[in-house]
């Protein structure tokens, strides 16, 4: 139950802890008692705009006003399609299209869409809050959240309560303790969904949350909060740890009582490096398809004890409470352990599926016995493997989609729009390890001529700025497999040498 | 070294690591309002300022600066 665990939970702290600080965002501190009178007068703001629809477009600016729209959304029992004001206009319009939006609350008063479109909620201060409990369904949607796709379109994971209740009963099993003396780190764009963890779970605790303003430089401001709050709970990519690495002799967090890594895999040497930096941290790598709630599964890394790996990458461990994770071959037949097949997951915190996207949804879900009882499994994409004590260990994507800066992206959706700009010639889209370490995307047009910077202008004019490739190349001819599609790894080679 | 030749050279990194002038090398400009300085840019931004001056930056340094003038600030600093 969203309304008894959650909704209920918060609105409990806020009577509990009013004058403790809920938030600090860009150095400003907001109690409990501040963002509940915002969140309250925002729900008269949406209820005066009498909408029929139970969604909602949310600017997800970095900002009190932003996070006390997602909670007056909650509480109306709708829920919210993040839109992120620095991705292109055009990439918004289409996620705005697509969900079928009326509305887009913002907390900007130069928004950059119509006037008609947007509800501005900096104007809810004059308003009388509604601090009312209304029951909220189960199967009401929390969130939508458009995900990368390959036919050039994104698609929106449907993300309803009961999926949302589900995760944090999960998530809290796993045996965090946290209380209103915590403080926490909520470094991710709130299009992307580890961000609901990051702060929904401090917020029913009494604890703060601190955000990172959207102009800076992430991972040395986040550096900063660690060291000057003291920040007791933090989520991190593990690219973004690769970034602090060269200041690692620095780095000494004694305060820091949990770091997740979450968002791609884990590389276990700088894990351990990691270690090291927060000596008194238990250290965990979750991992999860948005499709399946934020994570799924968890598995903790133990100092100086064996840790599991494949590839060099930890392990993802067991599944959470109430999920399902089952390895199959090609036919749909349950692996041995210690083979690899692809992961397929169920359980309530698992999507009723994409929004109004039929084609996708019959290729994502299936139907499976499991212990007797049919239950409705999503396809996952990843190369998997279970141990002989029932670890998950974690092999990389079955697929053309791949992880950067935790985003997860479809190479296709960035050829997609690349063939558009070179007249429909081939694109070729790759990733390759750049300067610093991380993955970065290379671009290969089937082209004798090549205008760089006419290509850049307009796939960001189409895709958000981590979508961008970081180096393009022209091929006159692009090598062909024995089935005469493109042979992308010989085409790889090639660039290599360039 | 002076102000302006610290200037000259920051300006000089940018361009190179960015692959364009866009723009103004002013105090309280911010990464933000440079077109392609991200975390991956900025990275590399800063190990080449390191070479260029032969100093090191701590992690300390870099959270705190917040604007280009601040970049200077520390660069003169370490560098006197």
């Amino acid at each position: 139950m969203f309304c008894k665990n959650i909704i209920k939970k918060f609105v409990e702290i806020v009577s509990k802890y009013p004058e403790s600080n809920a938030f600090c965002i860009d150095d400003t501190f907001y109690t409990y008692a501040f963002f509940w009178n915002l969140v309250c007068k925002q729900r008269t703001l949406i209820i005066n705009q009498k909408l029929t629809d139970k969604k909602v477009g949310l600017v997800v600016n970095d900002d009190l006003f932003t996070y006390a729209s997602i909670f007056a959304v909650w509480m109306e029992g709708m829920g919210y399609v993040p839109l992120h004001p620095k991705f292109p206009t055009d990439r918004n319009l289409e996620i705005i299209r697509q969900a079928e939006l009326h509305k887009v609350l913002d907390s900007n008063i130069d928004s950059e869409f119509d006037d008609e479109l947007v509800i501005q909620t900096n104007a809810c201060k004059s308003l009388k809050p509604t601090t009312r409990i209304i029951d909220v369904q189960d199967d009401s949607l929390a969130y939508i959240l458009f995900t990368s796709g390959s036919t050039g379109q994104p698609k929106g994971v449907q993300i309803s309560f009961k999926n949302l209740d589900s995760f944090i009963d999960a998530f809290l099993d796993v045996g965090f303790k946290l209380d209103n003396t915590d403080r926490c780190l909520q470094c991710f764009d709130l299009t992307f969904d580890v961000s609901v963890q990051c702060f929904l779970v401090p917020l029913i605790h009494g604890a703060c949350v601190y955000t990172v303003p959207h102009e800076q430089i992430k991972y040395s401001y986040v550096f900063g909060l660690l060291d000057d709050h003291d920040i007791t709970f933090g989520i991190f990519a593990p690219s973004m740890i690769n970034m602090l690495k060269p200041y690692f002799d620095e780095i000494d967090l004694k305060k820091l009582r949990y770091s997740i890594l979450t968002a791609e895999a884990s590389p276990i040497d700088l894990i351990n490096e990691w270690a090291e930096c927060i000596p008194n941290a238990r250290v965990f790598n979750f991992y999860g398809p948005t499709e399946a709630t934020i994570y799924c599964t968890c598995y903790e890394f133990i100092r100086n004890s064996f840790v599991k790996e494949a590839n060099g990458m930890l392990a993802i461990g067991k599944p959470f409470k109430g999920v399902k994770a089952v390895i199959l071959d090609g036919n749909l037949g349950i692996v041995d352990n210690g083979k690899k097949g692809e992961m397929y997951v169920s359980g309530n915190q698992v999507t009723q599926g994409y929004w109004k996207n039929h084609e996708r949804n019959i290729e994502a879900f299936i139907e499976l016995d499991y212990d007797g009882i049919s239950h409705r499994f999503y396809k996952t994409g990843d190369l998997c493997l279970l141990d002989d004590d029932n670890d998950i260990l974690y092999y990389g994507r079955l697929d053309n989609q791949v992880k950067i800066q935790g985003y997860r992206i479809e190479l296709g959706e960035i050829e997609f729009h690349a063939r558009r700009t070179i007249g429909g010639k081939s694109a070729v889209a790759f990733i390759y390890q750049g300067q610093t370490g991380s993955d970065e995307i290379a671009l290969c047009l089937e082209t004798d001529k090549l205008d760089k910077n006419a290509i850049i202008i307009s796939l960001k004019a189409k895709l958000p700025s981590y979508m961008i490739p970081t180096k393009i190349y022209n091929l006159d001819k692009f090598p062909l497999n024995t089935s005469d599609k493109v042979d992308r790894k010989q085409l790889k080679e090639l660039i290599i040498k360039l | 070294m002076q102000r302006n030749n610290i200037v000259e050279k920051v300006k000089e990194i940018l361009i190179s690591v960015l692959e364009h002038e866009g723009f103004e090398l002013t105090d309280d400009l911010v990464a933000a309002d440079v077109s392609g300085w991200d975390s991956l840019t900025h990275m590399i931004i800063i190990s080449s300022i390191e070479e260029e001056f032969k100093i090191k930056f701590k992690l300390k340094d870099l959270n705190k600066m917040r604007n280009i003038g601040a970049l200077i600030d520390i660069i003169s600093s370490k560098i006197s």
